[in-house]
């Protein structure tokens, strides 16, 4: 007996009543369209297919489909399959009720029907299907779905001592049995098989011979240059930036000393400070009290000085009024030099004071009356005289005696009060006369108007009276008289005058004289004294002298001591400026910043030693340690600008160190190898060129071998008649853009030195070469796309058909290479070969496969087919509304009450008959 | 309906594709790879929503993909004409400079080369009223069309020129046959 599936049973499933279908030998599988054939060979992906995700039901939903083959709790799927270890088994899968869910069982044992109904005829139900095929002496064993699939494909590790070993698939790889089912799905609707199926299925089964398949060819293309690339960069960062790194260098050297120095100094500036106030203190006290003590010496000499500039004034006073004294007495001997004695001065003043007396009584003779009045006098008399004559003169006839003829005596009058008598006293040849004019001129009574002039006369009074000539001469001969007596006085009188001026003289005189007597009396005096003067003159010129001495002297003392006071007040500032400084930095130093308390953890450089400084140098050394602290973090913000700068310019390669110290030392000494790294990088970028070079060969190679394994899966299914055709065969074909890019590639890596290797490969760089270039950017350009290259992407699977006496034809799709029978038996051929490639050939275990529309075939098709599917190791069911003899078994399906019905009773078994016999 | 949205959902370059294909551009394998790449990947899917759409895609193997429209009934616009022109005078002359067809997408079509074309079919260029600048803002309409693409400061051809090439090669087949055929007649004439 061979060893395989050996029938197919539903019971209440799929529109079934009952369904027996035999599965050890061909079957041909009758009933019209649409009555459920596929329904019944797809039920057997419930048991072969197991995971719901790879089943195919077409366009049916799997819900639907759930609900379709398990309607109850009573409906069944059941295979009986002959296995070489465990004998006779039955795989089966019972639906659960209103859920329509399913689980699966096996046992082992042949396949009764009979066994899963209870004694009235109905179908045993799920929860007692265990008891009630116990009471048959079946021990069922139930399994979900993965338990089932790990234990029909043999992928189960632990089994119960009692547990049959219910493996139907034997493969060469358990990790075949993926595409082993999905193979196998398609098996049961070949007709849906694609040369996409095709090419994938393939690629998986021949994974294990291709040399590394899974081969991710641009990540191992970036993986080798982005290294190199990333090292390129940072060479050529550090190539760039190299005079930044070398101030670098010097900054962080000149850091490492001041930190040795800082840490060296930070307890030195510390105790100092700490007795720094106490110094201060006391230095502060001894200055103060030396101070206080130059100060009191300071106003003693004061008041010192100020005694004796006083007695140099009262000195200098003295000694001026004595020689003052002696001046007078020298000038008054010199005025008196000629006077003998007193006696001479008083005889002088007596003479005068007689001539004195004599004059003033001169005077008190003469008349009161001026010299100067008398000539006024003199001067009136002669005018009035001179009036007096000129009137005699024109007695006879003037104008006033020619106006009184002519006037009225009051128009005569109005007009003498305006004109002067001697207008009245004009000659006759001195004037003319136009009466009634003048009368017009006179009518008003107090007003005399004038052409241009008007005139009021009531002030005015009359100016000329006409006398007689007697009148006149008296009044001429008195005129005369009183002249002559006016001379007369007019001579004395001057005279007087003259004794008035003598008088003044003669006074003055007398005040001369008594004048020069006092003065006389003075140098008498001045010259009685002037020995006892000389005496106080040398005395007091003597205590002027010790005076001044005694002044310098104190002069040049208070200068001292005002030297000292200041050298003191400015030991003082000194001393309070420094204290100021210390305070001031103490209360604000720089080394507050964290860094500082571990700076003698940092790396540094030791400090020499140095000769200790006395504690007066404390504010000149802090201020020295300030700017020093400041200076190293200064540094501190230099380097990390630096270093930032270093690191935005590329140079980013030691950026995780440690710390920033390590990383200045590995970007320093880089800088300094950088020689070197530009070898270290060559080799590492020929060593990148060998592993792109590697990939790439290794793509190559792997679409040899590929193209191998097909010719080898060729020789598989070209020895099968497939219809009319004379080859038939899946060639993997070049997608020779690529593949001669690639060999381009690889040819061109060989011929060229390393360098310009490199830039081949590199995804920056652009080739001179223009094939090349394209090549490469073709690779990339795919490798982007696909997210890497695959053995896969260099070719395409071509099916080449030649049908007898006519050239190879190739087919991009199966579905277009032949006629549909041909198609389907292509398909069929293809699918099984793919099979059998996946089974572990040690354990033959047979199979079946399904072919819808089974009458496109020819009988010897047919038949061919037949052959070929058993030589695979598969029993092929054709289904067709019609029977077809050339299967070992033809089984119609019956339909009872809307049911079908498929009974063991109707199977026809049909018996090969020599056709050539008669 | 939740299938064919996380279907339609699968193909995020369904929007470019379409856009590119209806305008009558050739996606080619050489210079859209990742366009190539999703049409690849999904060939049938975007084969039955193209033709449910009315449109017709098309695979070479040698790499390329198009909306095929019957040209029998379909009007050959100027710029087919004028794009079928150049690609001939191109052809010719590589041709004659014995450049291997088959390469031609390793040529550099520059000026220079258009240049030499020119000179050799100035008459029928002429007649078209293309001179140099003109075949190369031709060039640039190819592109929009996929059939050309520009390239580091020239132009490439792209595989889809092969739907020119087996056209020049029929026609210069049926050329050929034709020749053959007046000859056959002629002689067959001459022994009569």
């Amino acid at each position: 007996m061979e060893y395989g599936f050996q029938q197919l049973v539903l019971l209440n499933s799929a529109d079934y009543q009952r369904a027996e279908l035999p599965l050890d030998d061909s079957v041909s599988l009758i009933a019209p369209n649409n009555t459920g054939k596929t329904s019944l060979i797809n039920a057997l992906q419930f048991l072969l297919i197991i995971d719901r995700r790879r089943m195919d039901f077409g366009a049916h939903e799997f819900d639907k489909t759930r609900r379709f083959y398990f309607p109850s709790n009573s409906s069944y799927i059941l295979m009986e399959v002959s296995l070489p270890q465990s004998g006779t088994v039955v795989l089966g899968c019972v639906g659960k009720g209103v859920s329509h869910d399913y689980e699966y069982f096996a046992y082992q044992g042949g396949l009764i029907t009979e066994d899963f109904r209870q004694e009235d005829g109905s179908l045993v139900t799920q929860p007692r299907l265990i008891t009630h095929l116990a009471q048959k002496n079946r021990t069922l064993f139930r399994y979900n779905a993965t338990e089932f699939r790990d234990l029909i494909y043999g992928g189960r590790r632990t089994r119960n001592s009692h547990e049959p070993d219910f493996t139907v698939f034997r493969l060469e790889h358990n990790s075949d049995a993926q595409p082993f089912q999905q193979v196998l799905t398609r098996t049961l609707r070949l007709d849906k098989l694609s040369s996409t199926d095709v090419k994938s299925y393939l690629l998986q089964i021949f994974k294990r011979d291709l040399p590394d398949a899974n081969i991710d060819f641009k990540q191992e293309w970036d993986k080798a240059f982005a290294e190199v690339n990333a090292e390129r960069a940072q060479f050529l960062a550090a190539k760039n930036q190299l005079n930044a790194i070398n101030k670098l260098a010097e900054q962080v050297e000149a850091r490492l000393v001041l930190r040795g120095k800082l840490i060296a100094w930070c307890p030195k500036i510390n105790n100092a400070l700490a007795q720094w106030q106490q110094h201060y203190q006391q230095e502060e006290e001894q200055i103060q009290i030396q101070l206080s003590k130059l100060q009191e010496e300071q106003k003693r000499q004061f008041t010192k000085g100020q005694e004796l500039a006083g007695q140099r004034v009262m000195l200098d006073q003295a000694l001026t009024e004595l020689k003052n004294k002696s001046q007078q007495q020298e000038e008054l001997d010199n005025q008196f030099a000629l006077v003998s004695s007193r006696e001479t001065l008083e005889a002088a003043l007596n003479s005068a004071q007689q001539k004195l007396d004599h004059q003033t009584t001169l005077i008190g003779q003469s008349h009161n009356r001026s010299a100067s009045l008398i000539q006024r006098d003199i001067t009136n008399r002669k005018q009035a005289l001179q009036q007096l004559q000129r009137q005699k003169e024109s007695l006879a006839d003037n104008l006033y005696l020619q106006l009184s003829k002519h006037l009225p005596p009051e128009q005569l009058e109005r007009l003498n009060r305006a004109l002067s008598a001697q207008v009245m006293t004009l000659r006759p040849e001195q004037f003319k006369l136009n009466t009634d004019t003048l009368k017009s001129l006179l009518e008003e009574t107090d007003t005399l108007k004038l052409p241009g002039l008007e005139l009021s006369l009531s002030a005015l009074t009359a100016q000329h009276q006409q006398l007689g000539r007697q009148a006149l001469e008296e009044q001429i001969t008195d005129n005369q008289q009183q002249l002559q007596s006016l001379q007369e006085q007019l001579e004395t009188a001057q005279q007087h005058d003259q004794a008035k001026i003598k008088k003044h003289q003669l006074e003055k005189e007398k005040r001369t004289c008594e004048e020069a007597l006092k003065q006389y009396d003075i140098l008498l005096k001045l010259r009685a004294n002037q020995a006892t003067r000389a005496d106080e003159t040398g005395t007091t010129e003597s205590a002027l002298k010790n005076v001044c001495e005694q002044l310098a002297q104190s002069g040049q003392l208070a200068q001292a001591l005002t030297d000292r006071i200041n050298q003191q007040h400015l030991a003082l500032q000194h001393l309070v400026n420094k204290h100021k400084i210390i305070d001031r930095i103490k209360n604000r130093r720089t080394d507050t910043d964290p860094q500082f308390s571990y700076l003698a953890d940092m790396k540094h450089h030791p400090w020499l030693a140095e000769p200790e400084w006395p504690l007066e140098q404390l504010a000149q050394q802090l201020e020295t340690y300030q700017t020093n602290c400041k200076t190293l973090l200064e540094y501190n913000q230099q380097i990390e600008l630096t270093l930032s700068q270093l690191h935005s310019s590329g140079l980013t390669k030691y950026q995780y160190s440690e710390t920033a110290d390590i990383e200045l030392a590995a970007i320093i000494n880089f800088s300094q190898q950088l020689d070197k790294e530009e070898e270290a990088l060559d080799k590492k970028a020929r060593s990148a060129v060998i592993n792109v070079t590697a990939s790439l060969h290794e793509l190559r190679s792997g679409l040899h071998a590929f193209q191998g394994k097909m010719r080898e899966f060729n020789r598989l299914i070209s020895h099968r008649r497939l219809s009319d055709l004379k080859i038939f065969k899946i060639e993997a074909q070049d997608e020779t853009q690529l593949v001669e890019a690639i060999d381009m590639l690889i040819d061109t890596a060989k011929g060229i030195d390393s360098g310009d290797t490199f830039e081949l490969f590199n995804h920056g760089s652009i080739l001179d070469n223009e094939q090349l270039e394209r090549a490469k950017q073709l690779l990339i350009d795919e490798g982007n796309a696909r997210q890497g290259l695959k053995i896969a992407d260099l070719f395409r699977l071509v099916f080449i058909v030649a049908k007898n006496e006519q050239q190879p034809e190739s087919f991009q799709e199966i579905d277009s290479a032949a006629s549909n029978g041909t198609v389907l038996m292509a398909k069929l051929v293809t699918g099984l070969a793919m099979l059998h490639l996946m089974q572990d050939k040690r354990h033959k275990t047979r199979a079946i496969c399904y072919l819808d529309e089974a009458l496109a075939l020819d009988r010897h098709n047919q038949k061919s087919l037949i052959i070929t599917a058993q030589e695979f190791g598969f029993a092929l069911i054709f289904a067709s509304p019609s029977p077809l003899t050339t299967a070992r078994y033809c089984v119609p399906i019956h339909q009872t009450n809307g049911k079908n019905n498929i009974s063991k009773t109707s199977w026809q078994l049909l018996e090969d008959l020599d056709e050539d016999s008669p | 309906m939740n299938h064919f949205t996380s279907t339609l959902n699968q193909l995020d370059k369904l929007a470019l594709l379409f856009k590119e294909l209806s305008n009558g551009k050739h996606i080619n394998r050489t210079g859209d790879a990742s366009l190539w790449v999703a049409l690849e990947h999904d060939k049938t899917l975007y084969q039955s929503l193209f033709k449910a759409l009315g449109f017709e895609l098309r695979f070479d193997e040698r790499g390329f993909a198009w909306f095929h429209t019957d040209e029998i009934s379909s009007n050959i616009s100027k710029t087919s004409r004028q794009l079928a022109l150049l690609f001939m005078v191109i052809f010719d002359t590589q041709a004659d400079a014995g450049k291997p067809l088959i390469h031609f997408s390793d040529w550099i079509v520059d000026r220079t080369l258009l240049s030499q074309a020119f000179e050799k079919h100035q008459t029928l260029l002429i007649a078209e009223n293309l001179d140099i600048d003109a075949l190369l803002l031709l060039l640039e309409s190819a592109a929009r069309l996929g059939f050309t693409q520009q390239s580091r400061g020239h132009w490439q051809l792209l595989p889809a020129v092969c739907r020119y090439l087996d056209h020049f090669e029929s026609l210069a087949n049926q050329q050929r046959k034709d020749e053959v055929q007046l000859a056959d007649t002629e002689t067959k004439e001459i022994k009569e």
